[in-house]
C-alpha cells in the first residue's frame, strides 16, 4: 500500500545530508536498485563575464592529469581498469549561478565478483582529478593549460555548428544581454586569453577552498561504511564560502525587441523568449510548469498540435522554462519564407492560454504528464540527484510525494493567472544569407 | 495453439532474466521484470527500415516492387493516425510519453508511463496493428517531413556522415538518407504506404519488448488474446531485394562545405567480411568494438599523440557498424587540419598492424566494455532497444558477456589486419566556411 509508506514518512526523501567538518555537503541516497554506483561534486560559483572562461576551462585541465597519474593516458587506463568508470565534467548555468560538476559512475561490485574496494578506488580517482592536479613549479602544467585553452576556444566557436542549440542560445543572449544570465556557459574568447597557467591555479584554489560544495553518493552502499571515505576523500582545507547572489526573476518589459541573424542555413529557426516572472519558490511555480506543458512541453501541447500538426509548418514546435531564471523559450524550425505565418500562430497560442481558452483534455493531459515526468526520473541515479541539487539552488526542496500532491491541485484559474505575468522580451529569427 | 514456444533467458553476471515466447503467427515477445522501477516500458518494432527499398510482393500480384525512398520513415510518421485521431494524444491522456523512430533496418514504436501500463500497452499493440491512411492527412505530413529533412541538413555530423556513406557504398541503400529526399517523399502516397505495410508489419516481421516491474505471465496473455483478435494466418518470409554491392568504394574523398567552426573528417573502411548474422556477426561486433578501443580509445597511443599534437579533441571517436549485408568502421572528428590527420590516422593504423596489440590494453579494454555494459543496464531503453536490434540480426543480447570474455587476442589482431586495408577506405570531409 504505498499511500500507507508514504503517510509513515518512509519515501519521503531518501537523502540523507550530513556536513563534514570542513563545510562540504554530503547527500547520500542508499539504494539497490541500480547496478552502479553514482558519485557527484557539485561546486557553486556566481555566473560572472569574467569569471566563466575560467571556471568553464578548470574541469578540462583537471582531467589531463593528477599527482598520481601525471599523464591524460594513465589517468584513462586507471579508470578502464575500474571497468570503465566515467567522470563526466560539466560546466552548467543554473540561473545565474555557474555550477561546476564532477561525476564518476563505477560498477556495483555485486556485479563483479571478486572485485575489491571499488568504491574506495573510485573515490580516490574523483579525489585525485579534483584536488590533486599534476603541478609543475608550483602550477598548473603549462602544456595542459595551452591545450586545452585552444580546445576551450574551440568549443565556445563550435556552438554555431548545431543550429538548434545555437538559435536557444543567441536568443538568451540577446533576451539577458544586460543581465548575468546572459553569459555563455563556457565564457568569451577575450577573457580565454588572459588566463595562464599562474592565475589559473590561484583561481582553482580560491574555488576549492571557498565554492560552496555538494556531494552526493547514490547505489548500494552503508552510511557507516562510506562517511570515513568520504570524509578521507574530501578531507582539503577550506575556507570561508563565498556568498551566491540570488539570480534575478523579475523584468518588466516594455517593447518586444526583434533581433534577425543570418548564416549559411536551409532551415530558419524562430526562437521567442519570455519573461514568466515567477520564482521557483513563489506559489505560481506549479501553475507555470502547467502552462508550459499545455502551450508546448508535450505531443497534446498547442504549439505542436497547431505549428506541426494542424500547419504542417514545422517538424519541431516546443516551449521550455529555464526554471531557475524564470524564463520560457520557444523554438520552431521552419520554412524561411513560413516566418510571418508561424509567428502569428504561435503568438496566437500564448494570446489563448491568457484568455482562458484551455480544454479540460489539456489541463488534465499535462498533470498527468507532468506527474508521470516526476515518477519516472526516480529510475535514474543523475535524476535523482539533480532534483536533490535543484532542491538546494532553488530553494525549495520537496519529495516526491509532495510535488504530486501540488501537481494534483494546480486549477484551470491558477494557469490562466500565471499567463497574466508572462511578457514576451525578444523575438530571435535565424535565417539564410541572401 | 497460441504459443509456439517459450523459454526463459537468465544471465548469471547481470542477474536479469528475460521471458522469451513465441506467439501464432510468429510474434516474438520478450518480457523483462525490473523490480523496484516505476518506469514501465514497451517497444513494438518491426524488421523494416530505410534500407527495405526493394522487395517481392506477396498475394495476388507476385512481382517486386520499388518504393521511394524514406517510405519507412513516413510510415512510421502516420501510423499513429487512427480513423478516430492521432494516438500520440491518447498517450498523453494516459500521461504516458510515446515515440518512434526509423532506421536503416527497423522501426520502433514505444512508450514510457508510470501509471496506466495496460491501456498504454492495448493502446500501443493496437495502434500498430491497424494502419489508417488516407490521401489528405499523407500529403500533409509531406510539409512536416520536408522540414525534417531540412533539420538534418543543417546538421553538420548528419551530412558528414552520410557523404562517407555515399563513398564507401556503390549500390546499397544504406548510403541514402533515412527520411529519404523531399523529391522521393513527394512521391509517396497512401497505397505505396498500405503495401509496404501489408508486407513488413506482419507479427512474424515483429518483435515486442516490455521491461518494468510487472508480471510476465499477464503480459504474455494480454498480447496471446490480442492476436486471437486479429485472425492471422501464417507468412512465409519477406523477400528483400538489395543490389549486388561491389567490394570496392565508390570514391575515395567526398569534400563539401558548411558553416561551421572546424573541419570535420570522418574516415571509413568498408568491411568485406558480410553475408552472415547470428553469433558470428555478434563476435565480428565485439572483436572489432575491442580492437577499436584498444588502437584508438582515450588510453591508445595514437589518441594520445593526435590529441598532443592538436589534430583532435575530445569529439574525435570510432564505431562499427555490423549488419548482415553490410558493415563498415568510421572514425574521426573535429580537426583543425583534415589532410594531415588523414594521414595521421592510415599511417597510426598501419604502425598497430606491423607491431601488433598490447595484451595488458587488450585485457583492460575487455573490462571496460564488461563495465560499460552492465553500467547500461540501469535504463529501460537500452535493454528494450538493444534486444530488439540485436534479436532482428538473430542475436540473443544476454550473450553479450559471454562472447566478450571468449574473445582471445588473436582474434583481434587478425581483425586489425585484414578490416583496415587502405583499398577499402573512403573518407568525407566537411571543410569550415569561415
Amino acid at each position: 500500500m504505498p499511500g500507507f509508506i508514504t503517510k509513515a514518512g518512509l519515501l519521503l526523501t531518501n537523502f540523507k545530508t550530513y556536513n563534514l567538518p570542513n563545510g562540504i555537503r554530503f547527500h547520500l541516497y542508499p539504494t539497490e536498485k541500480f547496478k552502479t554506483l553514482v558519485f557527484s561534486v557539485f561546486l557553486h560559483q556566481n555566473l560572472r563575464r569574467e569569471l566563466a572562461a575560467p571556471t568553464a576551462l578548470l574541469p578540462y585541465v583537471l582531467e589531463r592529469g593528477t599527482g598520481k597519474w601525471p599523464t591524460t593516458r594513465e589517468l584513462a587506463k586507471a579508470m578502464e581498469e575500474l571497468y570503465g568508470a566515467d567522470i563526466l565534467t560539466d560546466i552548467v548555468k543554473r540561473g545565474e549561478r555557474h555550477v561546476l560538476q564532477f561525476m564518476l559512475e563505477i560498477v556495483n561490485p555485486l556485479f563483479v565478483p571478486g572485485e575489491e574496494n571499488l568504491e574506495e578506488k573510485g573515490l580516490e580517482v574523483l579525489k585525485e582529478v579534483l584536488s590533486n592536479p599534476l603541478l609543475e613549479e608550483g602550477r598548473f602544467k603549462e602544456s595542459y593549460v595551452k591545450r586545452e585553452k585552444e580546445l576551450l576556444k574551440n568549443r565556445i566557436e563550435g556552438l554555431i555548428n548545431d543550429k538548434v542549440s545555437y538559435a536557444l542560445e543567441r536568443c538568451i543572449q540577446e533576451m539577458c544581454r544586460e543581465e548575468k544570465y546572459g553569459v555563455y556557459r563556457l565564457g568569451q574568447l577575450e577573457d580565454l586569453e588572459k588566463i595562464n597557467s599562474q592565475n589559473l591555479y590561484e583561481y582553482y584554489q580560491d574555488v576549492l577552498a571557498r565554492a560552496p560544495m555538494d556531494v552526493f553518493v547514490l547505489g548500494k552502499i552503508d552510511a557507516q561504511e562510506i562517511l570515513p571515505l568520504i570524509e578521507k576523500a574530501f578531507d582539503f582545507k577550506r575556507e570561508d564560502l563565498w556568498e551566491i547572489d540570488p539570480t534575478q526573476i523579475y523584468r518588466e518589459v516594455q517593447e518586444p525587441r526583434y533581433v534577425e541573424e543570418r548564416l549559411e542555413v536551409s532551415q530558419g529557426k524562430l526562437t521567442l523568449g519570455y519573461r514568466t516572472n515567477t520564482a521557483v519558490t513563489d506559489d505560481d511555480f506549479y501553475p507555470l510548469l502547467f502552462y508550459n506543458g499545455i502551450l508546448g512541453a508535450f505531443p497534446h501541447s498547442k504549439l505542436f498540435q497547431n505549428v506541426r500538426e494542424k500547419a504542417s509548418l514545422a517538424y519541431y514546435a516546443n516551449s521550455r522554462l529555464e526554471r531557475n531564471k524564470g524564463i520560457m523559450l520557444i523554438a520552431s524550425g521552419i520554412e524561411i519564407n513560413n516566418y510571418d505565418k508561424a509567428l502569428k500562430i504561435i503568438q496566437e497560442q500564448v494570446s489563448s492560454l491568457k484568455e482562458g481558452d484551455i480544454t479540460s483534455y489539456e489541463l488534465e493531459s499535462t498533470r498527468v504528464g507532468l506527474i508521470n515526468q516526476v515518477r519516472v526520473s526516480e529510475d535514474n541515479p543523475y535524476q535523482i540527484i539533480n532534483r536533490h541539487l535543484g532542491g538546494i539552488i532553488g530553494g525549495r526542496q520537496e519529495s516526491i510525494q509532495e510535488i504530486i500532491e501540488q501537481l494534483k491541485g494546480v486549477t484551470r484559474e491558477d494557469v490562466v493567472r500565471v499567463a497574466e505575468k508572462i511578457k514576451l522580451d525578444t523575438i530571435y529569427f535565424l535565417r539564410n544569407k541572401g | 495453439m497460441t504459443i509456439i514456444a517459450h523459454r526463459q533467458v537468465e544471465n548469471d553476471i547481470l542477474k536479469e532474466k528475460v521471458f522469451a515466447y513465441t506467439l501464432y503467427p510468429g510474434l516474438e515477445l520478450f518480457i523483462l521484470p525490473k523490480k523496484g522501477y516505476n518506469k514501465k516500458y514497451a517497444s513494438f518494432a518491426t524488421k523494416f527500415g530505410s534500407i527495405d527499398s526493394k522487395f517481392k510482393l506477396r498475394g495476388g500480384e507476385e512481382k517486386n516492387l520499388e518504393v521511394p525512398d524514406g517510405v519507412a520513415h513516413f510510415l512510421e510518421h502516420k501510423l499513429f493516425e487512427e480513423e478516430r485521431g492521432n494516438v500520440f494524444d491518447e498517450f498523453s491522456r494516459l500521461g504516458a510519453s510515446a515515440n518512434a523512430y526509423t532506421n536503416f533496418t527497423m522501426t520502433n514504436y514505444l512508450f514510457s508511463t508510470a501509471d496506466n501500463f495496460e491501456e498504454c500497452f492495448d493502446l500501443l499493440i493496437d495502434f500498430v496493428q491497424n494502419p489508417f491512411f488516407n490521401e489528405e492527412s499523407v500529403e500533409k505530413e509531406k510539409g512536416i517531413i520536408e522540414q525534417e529533412i531540412l533539420m538534418y541538413q543543417d546538421n553538420p555530423n548528419w551530412r558528414l556522415f552520410f557523404n562517407l556513406l555515399g563513398a564507401l557504398y556503390n549500390l546499397h541503400p544504406v548510403r541514402k538518407d533515412i527520411a529519404g529526399t523531399v523529391e522521393s517523399i513527394n512521391m509517396i502516397d497512401k497505397n505505396i504506404l498500405y503495401k509496404c505495410y501489408e508486407t513488413f508489419y506482419h507479427p512474424s516481421n515483429m518483435a515486442l519488448f516490455v521491461v518494468g516491474d510487472l508480471d510476465p505471465e499477464k503480459i504474455k496473455e494480454r498480447v496471446v488474446k490480442n492476436l486471437e483478435e486479429k485472425n492471422y494466418s501464417f507468412m512465409g518470409e519477406i523477400e528483400r531485394i538489395y543490389p549486388e554491392e561491389p567490394l570496392q568504394v565508390k570514391e575515395r574523398i567526398v569534400k563539401d562545405k558548411m558553416e561551421v567552426s572546424q573541419h570535420l573528417l570522418n574516415l571509413g573502411f568498408k568491411d568485406r567480411e558480410v553475408g552472415f548474422a547470428g553469433r558470428k556477426l555478434f563476435k565480428k561486433e565485439l572483436v572489432t568494438d575491442l580492437l577499436l578501443e584498444i588502437i584508438l580509445g582515450r588510453s591508445s597511443e595514437l589518441y594520445d599523440r593526435l590529441y598532443e599534437e592538436g589534430l583532435i579533441n575530445e569529439s574525435f571517436g570510432a564505431s562499427f557498424v555490423a549488419e548482415k549485408d553490410y558493415s563498415y568502421v568510421i572514425m574521426g572528428g573535429e580537426t583543425p587540419d583534415p589532410d594531415r590527420l588523414y594521414s595521421s590516422l592510415l599511417t597510426g593504423i598501419k604502425e598497430y598492424q606491423e607491431k601488433g596489440i598490447d595484451g595488458e590494453d587488450f585485457k583492460r579494454q575487455q573490462r571496460r566494455i564488461l563495465g560499460e555494459f552492465l553500467r547500461n543496464f540501469n535504463s529501460l531503453e537500452f535493454i528494450a532497444n538493444n534486444f530488439l536490434a540485436y534479436y532482428f540480426r538473430g542475436i540473443n543480447f544476454f550473450d553479450y558477456v559471454e562472447v566478450l570474455l571468449e574473445i582471445k587476442e588473436e582474434e583481434v589482431m587478425e581483425r586489425l589486419k585484414e578490416l583496415f586495408q587502405e583499398d577499402f577506405h573512403a573518407c568525407s570531409i566537411i571543410y569550415s566556411e569561415k
